[in-house]
């Protein structure tokens, strides 16, 4: 089971990454030459992306070339675009995308709960990572990070969580699922840079982080967040358990 | 507005039952501890009943409790990196330390509680007499079992404090972040611990009593809990506090949390009744429900609070054990715990434990009465 679907979604992953490198590596011309030592002045980059949402069409391409490139166990991810049906008052249903990710934040409570500083933040560029032969597999980050994007992978039997692909930003590349984004959605680059499109991005739109009320300090930034999807969604949920399958409409408030 | 989630992905359960098993297990024994004070530490020879059996509890669960932790690490041959690279900032880090010291300093208390049986049985003629002429490390003084008693209360304490912080930082989950959770964990496992106490008291027959009066310290015991519940709603509607108000909204609308909170309501009234109209002829019933609402507590807590999305809609089913695995570690450690139960009952001499001898009193020492 586990390979043959490897072999599918592996034929697939290597035609859609050849397919966008050139369309990525058109859009965001600072990140493509974006090694660790390329960066402005003596701090260096510090690693964010934009993501904009007008352009994602929901084809998770991303949410495969992560799982192809890091070896993601199939019961989990690394990042996917969660999809909604929004029906608001007079006007039609609309699909909105809403791609997610570790947000790399830079007030990190994952950080601070780890026992035995396994997890750490990246001095400089900034990524939250773990340090695998380090890390006991308490799950007390997975329980503190406020936006589920981590979890146990149950082959390592360690934490997981999205890297911003640090083993191919090292070597001055993008980020897989930037690379492979068909729309151009996700764009990544140096913040500490106001020459990159990243920047140059932030400055020119107006951008949301998720959950602002969490303090986190996010560096993925969103154009075109509508309000009510920034949080908790409550909605109703495409999957349903058990015990809750009997509820029409939960009421939940808010 | 209306939101239909479309595609999201689901997220397990990281803490697992062996989790909640912990928790439930430790709370008691640390409660317990403080219910075997008055006569081990305090030295009033008319509650040493109760006192026994408390410490029975403390030690068998005080033991079985630190095993679920561990088997709840994904890497539990790593556990001593929490002593190598302790991170300051992590509640869970100073727990490492605080429940090796609590384990130790409560054996040490229980061992020395104990030791003028050892050494009476030791000085008899039979065949495990060996045993206990090692374990009581040959004389029967045993006055400095207030001062470890005393130590070992102020690891318990520590335990009470990190184990409701802990899990009460965790902001990201509206349901445990509330100051109240480690008043609820400790009040709750006191419940707990009455009730084995009830139960054990009711299996060597310590008489009507000792039952009346612990089903009446546990009748406080539930009407503090019922007290803290309320509180927490009384909170969570106010909308003093966002967090409070955004727990309560994200299970209120499910038929499930209904159900739990009827359940849960149910678990303190009834035994609270029972205990209060007849005390002395409950122990069995109201011990037992006391155990379960323990349990239960903790188990809507953590797999109940795991179920809650952080950012996606409904709720995932992490409330519900799906199958045998997710069952194991409830199993393996109630196993356990009631093996270390036999055990201790059998071979330690816990009913001859008396007060502590500092020398101030001069009691003629009691027969020994072995069991084995
Ligand atoms: S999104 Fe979660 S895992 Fe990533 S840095 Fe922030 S808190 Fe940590
Ligand atoms: S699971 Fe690993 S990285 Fe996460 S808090 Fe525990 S030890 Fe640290």
């Amino acid at each position: 089971m586990d390979s043959s679907r490897r072999q599918f979604l592996g034929a697939i992953g290597q035609v859609t990454i050849g397919a966008a490198a050139t369309v990525a590596g058109a859009n965001s011309a600072s990140a493509t030459t974006g090694s660790t030592t390329d960066g402005k002045g003596a701090s260096g980059p510090h690693w964010g992306m934009v993501v904009d949402l007008r352009k994602c069409i929901g084809c998770q391409a991303c949410t495969v070339a992560c799982i192809m490139e890091n070896a993601v166990p199939e019961d989990a991810f690394r990042t996917h675009v969660s999809v909604y049906e929004v029906v608001k008052e007079g006007r039609d249903p609309a699909m909105v995308m809403l791609p997610r990710l570790c947000n790399h934040c830079d007030e990190p409570p994952c950080v601070e709960v780890c026992p035995v500083q396994a997890t750490y933040k990246q001095e400089g560029t900034g990524e939250v990572l773990v340090d695998a032969s380090r890390c006991v597999g308490c799950a007390y980050c997975v329980q503190a990070c406020p936006y589920d994007a981590r979890f146990i992978n149950h082959e390592t039997q360690t934490a997981d969580k999205c890297t911003f692909c640090v083993h191919r930003t090292e070597a001055g590349l993008l980020p897989a699922c930037v690379e492979t984004c068909v729309g151009g959605a996700r764009i990544f680059g140096d913040l500490n840079d106001p020459e990159s499109t990243v920047s140059r991005l932030l400055a020119s739109n107006e951008v949301s982080v998720l959950r602002p009320e969490m303090h986190t300090d996010p560096n993925v930034y969103y154009i075109g967040l509508d309000e009510a999807l920034d949080g908790r969604v409550a909605g109703e949920a495409a999957y349903k358990p058990p015990l809750t399958t009997s509820l029409e409409h939960h009421g939940e408030g808010r | 507005m209306q939101i239909h989630e479309l595609v999201g992905a689901v997220h397990e359960a990281a803490w697992l039952p062996w989790a909640v098993q912990y928790f439930f297990l430790i709370g008691m024994s640390t409660t317990a501890l403080f219910l075997s004070f008055p006569a081990f530490v305090l030295g009033r020879a008319s509650s040493l009943p109760h006192a026994r059996l408390a410490l029975i509890t403390a030690v068998t669960t005080g033991i079985s409790g630190p095993v679920a932790l561990l088997a709840d690490l994904h890497q539990p041959g790593r556990f001593w990196e929490f002593f190598v690279y302790t991170h300051a900032t992590s509640w869970m880090a100073w727990g490492s330390w605080i429940v090796m010291s609590y384990v130790t300093l409560l054996l040490l208390y229980a061992w020395a509680v104990n030791r003028p049986a050892f050494y009476r049985w030791g000085q008899d003629d039979w065949r495990f007499a060996w045993i206990f002429r090692f374990l009581a490390f040959g004389s029967p003084a045993n006055g400095f079992a207030r001062i470890i008693g005393i130590g070992a209360g102020v690891a318990a304490l520590g335990i009470l404090t990190y184990t409701g912080m802990e899990v009460a930082v965790v902001y990201s989950r509206p349901l445990w972040h509330t100051p109240l959770l480690p008043l609820q964990f400790a009040a709750t496992g006191a419940v707990g611990a009455l009730g084995v106490m009830l139960v054990l008291g009711r299996l060597f027959a310590t008489g009507r009593v000792v039952e009346a009066r612990m089903n009446r310290m546990l009748a406080l015991a539930l009407v503090i809990v019922g007290i803290i519940g309320a509180l927490w709603f009384a909170v969570a509607l106010s909308g003093i506090s966002e967090s409070h108000t955004e727990a309560l909204a994200s299970v209120a609308g499910f038929t499930v949390w209904q159900r739990i909170a009827l359940w849960a309501a149910a678990a303190i009234i009834i035994p609270l009744v029972i205990a209060v109209v007849a005390p002395s002829r409950s122990g069995w019933i109201t011990g037992l429900i006391a155990i379960h609402a323990a349990w239960m507590f903790r188990w809507t807590v953590f797999m109940g609070g795991q179920a809650v999305p952080k950012v996606g809609s409904g709720l995932y089913d992490a409330l519900m054990p799906t199958g045998l695995e997710g069952l194991m570690g409830v199993i393996g450690t109630f196993g356990l715990w009631i093996f270390l139960l036999i055990l201790y009952t059998t071979f330690v001499p816990w009913a001859e434990a008396e007060v502590p001898d500092d020398g101030s009193t001069s009691s003629a020492a009691p027969q020994s009465a072995r069991t084995v």
